[in-house]
Formats: C-alpha cells, structure tokens, sequence
C-alpha cells in the first residue's frame, strides 16, 4: 500500500483548481472588455471539471481534471452612454455579462478547494514521515 | 568444538523463533493491515477533496462490509485471518446530495476524517515502534 499513491489525485485536483482562479481571474480583468479580440464584447468564460478513474491510486477512485472551458453566451447589460467610443448609433454600448459578485464567490470556493488539497497533500506527507520512522 | 558450534546453532535458531512469532503475532498482523486500512481510506478522501466541484461525483469510502469484516476477524484474533483480508473501497451512493449537481460530497465531514485517520495512523505506527523497541531491548539488553 502506497500511502503517496494519492498525491497524483491531489496533483491532478491542485491543477484543476488554479486553472479555475485563472479563469476567473480572466474574467473579472476583462469585466468591462467592450471590444474583445473578436471585435465584440468579452464572454465570460466558465470551466466545468469530470472526474477521471486513478487506477494506480487504487479501485474507485478519481482523479479530477478540467473537461471543457467555455463561454457564456448569455448577453450581457445594454448601458445607454453615448460617449464611448464603441456606442452604436443609438448611443447603447453592448457590456460583458461578467458580474463580478458571482466571480469573486467564484474564485473564493476555488481557492478555498485549493487549500483543502494542500492540506490533503500535508497530511499524507506526515503518515509518510511516521511510517518511515518505525522502529526509531 | 563441534559442541559448542551446534549450541550456538541452536541459540540462533531459538532467536529466530522468537523474532518470527513477534512479527506474526496477532496484534502486529492487525496493526499492519490497519495501518494499510488508514492508507486506502486517506486516497479515497484525497478522491472525495480533489472532486469536490465536481458534477455528479459520489463520493468513495471504504467497504461497510470489509469494515465489519476486518472487525470481526480482529476480534476472533486469528492472525492470518487477519492478513489474508484486502482493504477494499465503494462508491456511497447513500449520503444525501444537499446540492443541485448530485454530488454528495461534505467538505467538512471530509477533512474531519483525514484528520481522525492521520492521528489513527500516527497511534498505528507508535504501536508497531513499540513492538520493535521491545525486540531491541530483547536483544540489546540496553534499555536506551
């Protein structure tokens, strides 16, 4: 039994939540990207995670890791503001549907999964240690 | 000579004996196989953690029938009873999903076990430490 075995799930979970606070981070850097490289206003992105069998760490148990990033195609607010620059001729200017509120809930639970794997990592580390000072 | 070669030989032998019933006695054999018990269970919670955003992830435990297994033949005190046993884990599909995406794993709860399990696994390993101090002061003579 390899109690270190674990640590490729943990790996694997660590990788899937930065990913999830760089996106969030994306989207809260772009919440007023009114002209995206596309020429329209930024969709958020949002990341979905699947779980994946880890054999090698032992039956039934999975891994994590990101499936799909995509965007929300939800339309963002229509703010009436005629002097920007991208305001069409009615003076409406089409806003990113980026709220930041629902981010930054976002990026705490992300971060705080973060933490709850590190511990998972730190906890694995001592029993290791323990084990390796049997009979000392 | 040849008398005292076959003593010594048979000291040895004696020693041999002793060392062997230690590592096989029954206490030695169920603190082996639980301390591989505490390893499974701290990868199924390491799974748990690592899912935790995931949709429709259930969560993975130990076998409820291997538990009440491994107990019962702990308790017949049967040593190779004991380590004839594999730890062996199942999906829980009975704890409740309290949240929309039907994944049912608690966080809390979670962390809670990994901690219980790495004390568990901490008393584990002082215990195997013991048996093997004891065979050193069998051994030595020296108590330090």
């Amino acid at each position: 039994m390899n109690i270190l075995s674990a640590t490729s799930i943990t790996g694997k979970a660590l990788d899937a939540e930065k990913t999830r606070v760089d996106i969030t981070s994306q989207n809260i850097a772009n919440a007023n990207t009114t002209k995206g490289i596309d020429g329209k206003p930024y969709q958020r992105r949002v990341v979905a995670f699947e779980s994946i069998l880890d054999e090698i760490a032992g039956q039934n148990m999975q891994g994590v890791r990101v499936s799909e990033i995509s965007s929300d195609k939800t339309p963002g607010e229509i703010v009436h503001n005629p002097q920007h620059p991208h305001a069409d001729k009615d003076g409406n200017v089409q806003m990113p549907n980026v709220n930041i509120a629902f981010e930054m809930v976002d990026m705490l639970t992300a971060s705080r999964s973060y933490e709850a794997n590190l511990s998972v990592v730190r906890n694995a580390r001592q029993m290791a240690a323990q084990a390796m000072s049997i009979g000392r | 000579m040849e008398l005292i070669e076959t003593g010594t030989a048979f000291a040895l032998h004696s020693i041999m004996e002793l060392v062997a019933s230690l590592f096989s006695s029954d206490n030695y054999t169920a603190v082996k196989k639980m301390m591989d018990v505490a390893a499974l269970r701290h990868a199924s919670i390491a799974s748990n953690i690592a899912n935790v955003s995931t949709p429709g992830y259930k969560r993975v435990d130990l076998s409820k029938t291997f538990e009440d297994e491994l107990r019962g033949r702990i308790e017949r005190g049967n040593a190779r009873d004991i380590s004839d046993i594999t730890p062996r884990t199942e999906v829980d599909n009975l704890a409740p999903s309290t949240r929309a995406d039907g994944n049912n794993v608690q966080l809390d709860s979670e962390m809670l076990s990994m901690t219980t399990n790495t004390s568990n696994f901490e008393a584990l390993t002082q215990f195997a430490s013991g048996s093997l101090k004891q065979l050193r002061v069998a051994i030595t003579g020296r108590t330090a």
